[in-house]
């Protein structure tokens, strides 16, 4: 017989550190990705084009009523249909990519609406195109409306990640890896706190970095 | 030349422009007067193609300003433009406003848009506030700043929209001083304005828009001090 530890090795802080890697990676990929898409299905509705604003705003109601666990599924067994039996862990993160794009449009439009409509014709009458006055003066406005706000949605999806526990994708993230531990050691409470601590420190780091990023003098010199 | 033909514009059912016919030579100074609503912004708006027209035409030293083949971007650095609000950028410094189209519609280095700046600022009184952000600003100052923005493009035509309008009564004449400045040096301008004794001193001629079509057109003098139709001597009753 060999033995099985039922208490908490140093393998077992290794798998939790893996999984909060993973947990790091997802949310890093998807948030990315999201947020590249969010911002032009947020600007494609900006336009108030009727043939580009109601479809996209269709997508943002449905991806933000369906529970994201019920998205996961879907997306994992349209994948397997369509016949590109890609690992559950990619399709995970598409999944969370598509999401999160449909919350962070309406942050986007929110902020670009945030700027008023006389400072980008400003912007135009001394020549700048189009994407030159939306570059250099509607970004950088808009920004400080929009990073807020946007922080809050990828710390939610740093804590969404962990939904992806169910399509078994492998590598495991952090929730996933806590639980794998728990059912061997069955200290749940012990290995939730230490879970619980992981995720605090994540979300902890993406928090400073954006505080770093708005102390900036351009962000800054709009608060005054 | 500003040469401006029967032009009508509306929005949606309004029409706020009935047929305007105006052409403003090089160097002159025309003053736009007349009630809220009557169309003088929006034709301003219409000169630089910020906003379209029905029909009509609008040409800017011959070029057709709303034909489609027309650069509008091109078109806008050589008709600078001046609002009612200051539309400062707020994330930049006052150096960084007046530098930024130079840079970015010109392409001109970083070292050569610096002077500019520097040049402007100091030419509308602004010499000492290079580095302030718009909030450090008053409102007269704003303004300046809106103006030294406008002249570093370096234009053959200023558009002045109310630009004293949105003013503390104690800030206008820093503004109306700059402008002064600018008619002396040979300027040209169409300016919409209330101010009439500063439209009296400063321009050439005064229009004066009644619903939509100039009621009544003529030199400053003789039309502020004596006007020939009953709207616009009813007008500057009220307003004077």
């Amino acid at each position: 017989m060999n033995n099985i530890s039922t208490t908490f090795t140093a393998n077992d802080l290794l798998l939790m550190l893996q999984g909060a890697g993973v947990t790091f990676l997802l949310t890093i990929v998807s948030g990315i990705g999201g947020t590249v898409l969010g911002f032009l299905i947020g600007w494609g509705r900006s336009l108030r084009a009727p043939w580009l604003y109601y479809p996209l705003g269709a997508y943002i109601e449905i991806m933000r009523a369906v529970p994201l666990i019920i998205q996961f599924v879907l997306m994992n067994s349209f994948m397997a249909i369509l016949g590109y039996a890609i690992n559950p862990f990619l399709s995970g993160i598409i999944s969370l990519t598509l999401y999160i794009a449909a919350y962070v449009a309406e942050v986007v439009r929110a902020g670009i609406d945030a700027v008023p409509h006389p400072m980008v014709r400003a912007a135009r009458g001394l020549g700048l195109g189009y994407i030159q006055a939306f570059r250099l003066v509607v970004v950088p406005l808009g920004l400080k409306t929009v990073l807020p706000a946007w922080t809050g949605l990828m710390l939610g999806l740093m804590k969404d990640t962990s939904l992806i526990a169910v399509l078994g994708a492998s590598p495991p993230e952090l929730l996933r890896s806590s639980q794998i531990i728990i059912t061997r050691i069955q200290e749940p409470l012990a290995v939730l706190t230490g879970a619980g601590a992981f995720y605090f420190i994540m979300c902890w780091l993406i928090t400073l970095a954006v505080r770093r990023y708005e102390q900036r003098p351009l962000l800054q010199s709009l608060g005054r | 030349m500003i040469k401006i033909e029967e032009v009508r514009k509306s929005f949606g059912n309004l029409e706020v422009l009935k047929g305007i016919d105006l052409t403003v030579d090089k160097g002159e100074v025309v003053c736009l007067i007349g009630g809220s609503g009557s169309g003088k912004s929006t034709l301003l708006m219409c000169i630089n193609a910020l906003e379209s027209i029905q029909s009509g035409r609008i040409e800017v030293d011959g070029i057709d300003v709303h034909a489609p083949s027309t650069d509008k971007n091109k078109l806008r650095r050589k008709l600078g433009i001046v609002f009612q609000q200051f539309n400062a950028f707020p994330h930049l410094t006052a150096r960084e406003n007046v530098a930024l189209a130079p840079r970015h519609v010109l392409g001109l280095p970083k070292s050569e848009t610096n002077q500019l700046a520097e040049h402007y600022l100091a030419h509308v009184g602004l010499g000492d506030k290079l580095d302030a952000y718009p909030t450090q600003l008053s409102g007269g100052q704003q303004q300046r700043l809106a103006i030294a923005r406008a002249l570093a493009m370096k234009p053959d035509y200023m558009l002045l929209d109310e630009v004293t309008s949105a003013l503390d009564p104690e800030l206008v004449g820093e503004v109306l001083d700059t402008l002064r400045l600018l008619a002396r040096e040979g300027m040209t301008m169409i300016a919409v304005t209330h101010e009439i004794p500063f439209a009296r001193e400063v321009a050439d001629r005064v229009a004066f828009f009644h619903d939509g079509v100039i009621h009544e057109i003529g030199p400053a003098r003789d039309l502020i001090s004596s006007p020939q139709r009953t709207r616009t001597r009813d007008f500057l009753g009220k307003i004077l």
